[in-house]
């Protein structure tokens, strides 16, 4: 899963050769062997190494508070998202969408890898939800497709269908 | 800007630490554990730092990072490759051992569960072979390690094995004033024990059985 997102990272960010990575442990950890000096290990690490290879600062985010936003989601993604459990998926679904509920972006206010990584570590989640759902977290799905149909973001992962109109419009009918 | 942290609880001790060593000005206020300060989060969660943006971060090691660069230093790779580890390895094991050895009162079981990162954490000293994590300089590597460890190592009690590089370089954080006060002021004096009510209000954790001792730095 790691290694596919760093692959489709690896062509949204335009690098032309593709690097070669390995894995560490039974969570397989993905590790980046470079030519010259010690390994990289982790998702994040790896991942803002090749955004910094690409020249592209910005998606690390633009000012001091937004890089540090953008490394909060990163790092909530591989602590809280990753191998969480059904009880936890719904709090951490619910607090994002609160976090979302004034928000076009996780951080500032243009696309960074932290939309990219919590894009493709909440896709799961999202494929399972009922549309029901999807409308109980609405801001999340409505942040969740901007991220899908954005240029070069995609890659390994399907689209998922979601309703622009809401269908259930509350308790009251 | 504006810190809120909760006394005896270990994760407030890396931004207190992080604060100190960076001498950034910053409104500190103690709340209650249960306080809840980031307005979309369900759980509490402390230490939280609200920026002059009006946004609020709730990751202690984000927050460190974010002092170290507001100070000028922006973090290395090697820096990020160790607040990774730290909160995917060492984080999970800390707070298990901490279960353990608190809440349970079982402190000769702790190396069980922190033997591990103890050990990879060592060999990357001893193979480094520099004073600091990161090389010569203390970043903000040391820090956020050197506060997450400061409650375990600065404990005799606990029957930790020999880690002769990890012992060399926590004893220089450890002096330096900035933990000292740092510790004060999180563990008011008692040690292991000045955690006990932020510890029981914490979810049991996940058995370290089903983890993976991942290690940073190694082939």
């Amino acid at each position: 899963m790691a290694l596919r997102e760093l692959s489709s990272l690896e062509k949204f960010l335009g690098l032309k050769k593709p690097n070669k990575y390995s894995t560490q442990g039974d969570k397989k950890v993905p590790v980046l062997q470079s030519n010259n000096g010690a390994p990289l290990v982790g998702l994040v690490t790896i991942a803002c190494h090749l955004v910094k290879e690409a020249k592209r600062l910005e998606l690390l985010g633009d000012s001091a508070e937004s890089r540090a936003v953008v490394q909060q989601w990163l790092e909530h993604r591989v602590t809280k998202l990753d191998g969480c459990t059904k009880e936890e998926m719904k709090t951490i679904l619910k607090d994002l969408n609160l976090y979302l509920q004034d928000k076009v972006y996780l951080a500032g206010n243009q696309l960074t890898i932290a939309d990219t990584f919590m894009y493709y570590g909440i896709h799961p989640l999202i494929v399972d939800l009922a549309i029901q759902e999807k409308e109980q977290y609405v801001n999340v799905t409505r942040w969740f497709d901007h991220i899908q149909h954005y240029p070069g973001i995609r890659h390994h992962l399907p689209p998922v269908a979601v309703l622009r109109n809401r269908i259930y419009t509350g308790r009251h009918h | 800007m504006k810190l809120f942290v909760s006394e005896g609880n270990p994760h407030c001790l890396k931004v207190l630490a992080a604060l100190e060593v960076c001498g950034v000005q910053c409104d500190v206020q103690y709340v209650n554990h249960e306080e809840k300060v980031v307005p979309f989060l369900s759980r509490p969660a402390l230490p939280a730092l609200l920026l002059s943006s009006g946004q609020h971060l709730f990751s202690s090691n984000a927050i460190c990072r974010y002092l170290f660069e507001v100070n000028g230093q922006d973090s290395s790779e090697l820096c990020n490759q160790w607040l990774e580890w730290e909160a995917t390895v060492l984080q999970p094991a800390l707070l298990e051992a901490l279960h353990i050895a608190v809440v349970q009162g079982k402190g000769s079981e702790v190396s069980k569960v922190l033997q591990g990162p103890l050990n990879s954490l060592d060999q990357s000293l001893s193979k480094g072979n520099t004073p600091y994590l990161t090389g010569k300089a203390v970043s903000v590597a040391d820090v956020v390690l050197w506060a997450a460890l400061y409650p375990v190592l600065s404990d005799s009690s606990l029957a930790l094995g020999e880690c002769k590089c990890v012992k060399t370089w926590f004893d220089r954080g450890a002096v330096m004033h900035s933990f000292q006060s740092a510790a004060q002021k999180v563990l008011q004096g008692k040690g292991l024990q000045g955690m006990k009510s932020f510890m029981q209000r914490q979810p049991a954790p996940r058995s370290s059985q089903c983890r993976d001792t991942q290690q940073c730095n190694s082939n």
